[in-house]
């Protein structure tokens, strides 16, 4: 092989398996224990006594760690190990020290259990989506830092100059995530500002979050895995641009409720550039459309169905952020269940469907053919699919009926909390549903791990154990 | 020559393309019209980057309008809560005095005296000795409790144990205590009956 040759794809793949099957094998195994405590959490609402002797089981640590669980436990390692992939195949590089990154990975998992058992034994922060305590924050930051610093280097060493939009939303991402995080984390539990000021930090940090980080790293998957598995080219370069450029010049600032008791600018600020959301959404959807027109590529089921289901959950989500631009319509939303719909429809409809699709369509490439099973997969789709409708929707449209009670003074405020129980039953059963089907996942992942390893071990058994031959040696 | 597994897949997979076509017009102005209407909404309810002005007011004019208006005269609602911070203590809440500490305030010849030449003396400097009050006889010190305040506090703060506790007295104006104040000349020592009662009333 000379220096000049392209690096074989197979050579790509296996140096990236080491740090995904960390980043993946950690993010299925935390996906299922949020949902587990998601359920119990959501159970609360119909049956208060139950668990009621586990302080550790209460509302108000089971669902701050479900959140962690899913955001930090899940999300995070999930799209930081699709953007590794997408860097090294995109850039035709193999991966930098993969060990490191490995290493990095396990300190963010280290970060997160740290983080689950804290909030778990009452170490709450009392900020919503940084719940986790100061020590659990700084392992997480060294975590990201140690993978993305060799996220970058990989990207430095690409063989391959010209740059595809994946590239520009995950090199984004990287930088993002280590700004917001170290910015809010310090704000708030290093050198804590004052009074409504923390509630502004967290705002805008969760809002950068949900409405710019996980959409960077989404759409870098869904720009390459939409094309790819649909055999279309994607359209286009310059739209797929103008998505990036909107998103984060809009999403940035769009964390604060319209009713927030701040200043009265930086809610108007923040309407504003919710509604400017609605053209990276548009433009989202015209990718979408147009890249898919005329493909015949079959859906089944499997990661396509999955990226197509994610795209379109982001557009109805950053359509429903948009609509609450308007005073008339947040009067009734703002602080009802609905904005938990939305964040739901966000990270299961859009985020966590990506990456399954991801993941999919990664793990038979490291860990072997066959080691991913398309009508376990199929399932899991349906069970997502479902749970996701179900426990998103029902909370938006609870919200917008419970808004819509909340702002008449004739309704007492009992019969508001009493008449949101029936869309909680159905959030329950979604939830139930999400359960089941992230079992399955995390079952798929461990499936494909174990295959490879097994594999492995079988090699090595063999050459241990087979008979050898006479050396040829003459007597 | 590889030791791993045959297991990352050996055939080489071409990468999605992105075709070139330019953004559709009708997104770029969907863009600048929805910039638009982003920048009319923070020009209508934005209030300017003024941290005075929270919703649903839009400047601090808007809000200032949906204040109460400020009362005709003294202002005894703040001259109530002056009185609670500084003088209750002794003088009780309810002006009734405390044995040992102060004098009432509630029924005293001093403080519904006619003229409040004498009246406004007394927080400004103190009041030394023995005196008499509703009939009764106190000696006791009162230190300037009252010189860190504006013409105004006092005069609301006076007008307030004028007109509270069954006391009927006409209010203290603020012109009237900046008289007596250019009138004690930097006096800090403390009044004692005697000087006070050589004053005009």
């Amino acid at each position: 092989m000379t220096a000049t040759s392209p690096i074989p794809q197979q050579h790509i793949d296996c140096s990236c398996r080491l740090p995904l099957f960390a980043l993946f094998g950690g993010a299925a195994v935390w996906l299922a224990l949020s949902s587990v405590f998601g359920l119990v959490a959501s159970l609360k609402f119909h049956a208060p006594a139950m668990f009621a002797n586990c302080a550790c089981l209460s509302y108000g640590r089971a669902f701050p760690a479900s959140q962690l669980l899913l955001v930090y436990g899940f999300c995070i390692p999930a799209g930081l190990g699709v953007g590794l992939w997408l860097l090294a195949r995109l850039g035709r590089v193999e991966l930098a020290k993969p060990f490191l990154i490995t290493l990095g990975a396990k300190l963010w998992h280290l970060g997160v259990l740290t983080g689950f058992i804290a909030i778990l034994a009452g170490e709450n922060t009392g900020h919503e989506w940084l719940e986790m305590p100061r020590y659990a924050s700084v392992i997480l930051f060294l975590g990201f830092l140690l993978m993305a610093v060799w996220a970058f280097v990989t990207h430095t060493r690409r063989s391959e100059p010209a740059l595809y939009p994946s590239q520009w939303f995950i090199l984004a991402a990287l930088f993002w995530f280590p700004w917001i995080f170290s910015s809010a984390t310090l704000l708030l539990q290093c050198f804590p500002v004052r009074g409504m000021t923390q509630a502004a930090v967290a705002w805008w940090f969760a809002g950068n979050l949900l409405n710019v980080w996980l959409p960077l790293v989404g759409l870098a998957a869904t720009f390459y895995f939409l094309p790819k598995l649909a055999e279309r080219p994607l359209q286009s370069h310059y739209l797929a641009l103008f998505v990036f450029l909107t998103l984060i010049v809009a999403g940035t600032s769009t964390g604060i409720p319209a009713g927030a008791a701040l200043p009265a600018w930086m809610p108007a600020l923040s309407g504003g550039a919710k509604l400017l959301m609605l053209v990276p959404a548009l433009a989202l959807a015209a990718v979408v459309v147009l890249t898919l027109r005329g493909s015949t590529a079959p859906c089944g089921g499997g990661p396509l169905c999955f990226t197509k289901f994610g795209a379109w959950s982001l557009v109805i989500a950053t359509v429903l952020l948009a609509l609450t631009a308007c005073p008339a319509i947040s009067r009734v939303t703002d602080f009802t269940w609905f904005s938990h719909g939305r964040n739901a429809l966000v990270l299961y409809g859009f985020f966590a469907m990506t990456m399954f699709a991801a993941m999919y369509f990664i793990l038979p490439r490291l860990a072997g053919e066959g080691s991913v099973c398309p009508h376990r997969v199929r399932a899991q789709f349906w069970l997502s699919m479902l749970g996701t409708l179900l426990f998103a929707f029902s909370l938006v449209i609870g919200g917008v009926l419970q808004g819509l009670k909340l702002v008449n003074p004739a309704i007492p405020f009992l019969d508001v909390a009493k008449s949101s129980l029936m869309p909680f039953r159905i959030s329950t059963l979604g939830e139930a549903l999400l359960l089941v089907g992230n079992l399955l996942f995390l079952f798929n992942v461990g499936f494909a791990l174990a295959t490879y390893y097994r594999a492995r071990c079988r090699r090595v058994f063999t050459d241990a154990t087979a008979t050898l031959e006479p050396a040829g040696v003459k007597s | 020559m590889n030791a791993e597994p045959k297991t990352c897949s050996a055939t080489t997979e071409a990468d999605p393309v992105s075709e070139t076509t330019t953004v559709p017009m009708w997104l770029i102005t969907l863009a600048l019209v929805l910039l638009f209407l982003g920048a009319w909404v923070f020009d209508l309810r934005g209030g300017w980057f003024e941290p005075k002005v929270y919703g649903p007011y839009t400047s601090v004019a808007d809000a200032g309008r949906f204040q109460p208006p400020p009362p005709d005269g003294p202002d005894v609602k703040r001259g109530k809560v002056l009185f609670e911070q500084n003088c209750a203590l002794c003088h009780g809440n309810d002006g009734m005095g405390k044995p040992n500490q102060a004098p009432p305030l509630a029924g005293s010849e001093w403080v519904l005296a006619t003229g409040v030449n004498r009246l406004i003396r007394i927080p400004l400097v103190g009041l030394n000795g023995p005196i008499k009050v509703n009939g009764q006889d106190w000696n006791l010190q009162m230190a300037a409790m009252g010189a860190q305040y504006s013409d105004d506090q006092l005069s609301d703060l006076l007008s307030y144990i004028r007109s509270a506790w069954g006391n009927k007295a006409s209010p203290v104006t603020p012109e009237q205590v900046k008289k007596v104040r250019d009138d004690l000349k930097g006096r800090s020592q403390a009044y004692t009956v005697d000087e006070l009662m050589k004053l005009p009333e």
